[in-house]
């Protein structure tokens, strides 16, 4: 938590420079929460908390699981399935986040339309789309990277002692993947997180959108973008620290004699 | 006695490099065959074509029986009864030992955990290191981990155990407790191919020494004879090597 005191005293030096310098700069007042309409906008800001939490988990939920799909036909021998593997991860790793979401949030529907389906894609679950397809990309090559790492030697004792090419993924494999596989997946949730910020374009009112809102009525844009990089920065360091204390967890089981 | 074991005008490419280069080889029921030879030579891709780790490129390979080829039904009816030990143990790091041990019988041959629990607990006595049982791998000597690994291979009962420089990659110390345990399981009748160095554990345990260098059989004599009188210029420079070092 070093981390975090250090970035924390850091902006209240910036702070302390801008007011005793030029107190122009500085207008704490609009998230000042001992008046009224401070406190009204810290509420509205803060609560887009909810909005985005809930729209990367239900991404990364997504992006695991597809992840995963699109991982498998990469241990294949066959080429073919291989090359499916490659080149779904090369391709949508090549596209930016911003052009895929306003291709799946005004161009899909169009598509749908043109199909005859009557499907409406929100804000909210066009960010969730396009997030979890982005992230499945690199979700995928966590997975094959996992169990690659998982050296040949125990597959071929596996096979060896009888077992099946599945009893020997199920059995052997992934349970010694999984440790090597979670830790840069919980790290992956604080990719999402961030990029959820993207949604804010398309109307979804979560931390970013909520603070260009209040930028826009109250014009201090220094100090709302100040207070949204620190709940940004909350969230990220929350989240780290699970992942450290999973990373822990898994070491220390695969050194515990029982 | 019946054969077990019967190569056929075996080769085996990796790309154009030739592995394995017309190989012939029978090994009876029972039989203890030592294969050895310096580095490179095709030791371990021969010993990995019997149990179908690699495949042969050319000839046939009969195990028990069977050709092997591809086919599911005949590598289903050979596999847990080769059996296989390696120069790197490849145990289970993730399971202790008695769950090393009782993952094949369990899985492969489906017999009841209590059943394989049993027959882990015997083999691990067999191997001298009952007590180490609920340990994880990781925590035993280099030693003690090829016996586990050895008691896991006769967990599934098999019918041809083979050995790929099993006291390769240990300590000098502790190179003698594994040969022990593996000449004890010799004297049990149970057939056996071991690719090794180890030309005292040879002189004792071996009915024959395969000698090869290239990819090619060289040499098969029986133990006195070859290391009395070599037959090959190759073998006696090998066998120079080996016993003066
Ligand atoms: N998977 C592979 N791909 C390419 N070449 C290989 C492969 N496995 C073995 N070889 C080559 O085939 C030759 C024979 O290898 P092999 O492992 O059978 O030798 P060995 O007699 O067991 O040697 P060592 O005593 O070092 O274990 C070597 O030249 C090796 O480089
Ligand atoms: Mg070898």
């Amino acid at each position: 938590m070093i981390k975090l005191k250090y970035i924390l005293a850091l902006f209240f030096i910036f702070s302390f420079v801008g007011c005793s310098g030029n107190s122009g700069n500085w207008g704490w007042y609009v998230i000042d929460p001992t008046t009224k309409s401070g406190l009204a906008n810290i509420k509205f800001l803060v609560g887009g908390f909810g909005a985005t939490i809930l729209l990367s988990l239900i991404a990364a939920l997504i992006s695991i699981i597809l992840g995963l799909i699109v991982a498998l036909p990469s241990f294949s021998n066959n080429v073919f399935f291989r090359s499916l593997n490659r080149i779904y991860v090369e391709f949508i790793r090549a596209i930016p986040l911003l052009p895929m979401l306003f291709w799946v949030f005004y161009g899909l529907p169009v598509i749908f339309q043109s199909l005859g389906l009557k499907i409406q894609i929100d804000a909210f679950w066009g960010a969730v789309i396009t997030l979890a397809i982005s992230d499945s990309a690199f979700t995928a090559e966590i997975y094959r990277a996992g169990i690659q790492s998982i050296s040949k030697g125990q597959r071929e004792a596996a096979q060896t002692i009888g077992l099946t090419q599945y009893q020997a993924m199920r059995y052997v494999i992934l349970p010694q993947a999984i440790r090597r596989i979670l830790p840069p997946l919980a790290n992956q949730f604080i990719y999402i997180v961030k990029m959820s910020a993207f949604a804010s374009v398309i109307g979804m009112q979560e931390l970013t959108r909520r603070a260009n809102e209040i930028v826009v009525t109250e014009y201090r844009p220094l100090e709302i973008y100040t207070l949204l990089i620190l709940e940004y920065l909350i969230l990220v360091l929350v989240i780290s620290f699970g992942v450290r204390w999973l990373e822990r967890k898994l070491g220390s089981d695969e050194s515990n004699s029982n | 006695m019946k054969e077990v074991i019967d190569i056929n005008n075996v080769s085996k490419y990796f790309g154009k490099f030739k592995a394995l280069d017309s190989v012939n080889l029978r090994v009876m029921r029972g039989q203890k065959v030592v294969i050895c030879g310096p580095s490179g030579s095709g030791k371990s891709t021969l010993v990995r074509c019997i149990n179908r780790l690699e495949e042969h490129d050319e000839g046939d390979i009969k195990v028990l029986g069977n050709f092997l080829t591809n086919d599911r039904l005949c590598l289903d009816s050979i596999k847990s009864k080769v059996s296989m030990v390696f120069q790197q143990f490849n145990l289970f790091p993730h399971l202790s030992v008695i769950e090393n041990l009782t993952l094949g019988p369990i899985k492969a041959l489906g017999i009841s955990k209590k059943e394989a629990m049993k027959r882990a607990l015997y083999f691990l006595e067999r191997v001298k290191i009952p007590e180490q049982a609920f340990k994880k791998p990781n925590l035993l000597s280099g030693g003690q981990q090829q016996r586990v690994a050895i008691a896991r291979a006769l967990c599934l009962e098999p019918e041809i155990m083979l050995f790929d420089e099993p006291t390769s990659a240990l300590d000098p110390e502790m190179i003698a407790e594994v040969l022990e345990v593996i000449l004890d399981l010799a004297n049990d009748g149970i057939t056996m191919v071991v690719v090794t160095h180890e030309m005292g554990f040879a002189k004792k345990a071996a009915d024959k020494i395969i000698f090869m260098d290239e990819g090619k059989i060289l040499e098969e004599n029986i133990p006195s004879n070859f290391f009395k009188n070599p037959k090959t210029h190759r073998s006696k420079k090998f066998l120079d090597q080996v016993l003066n070092h």
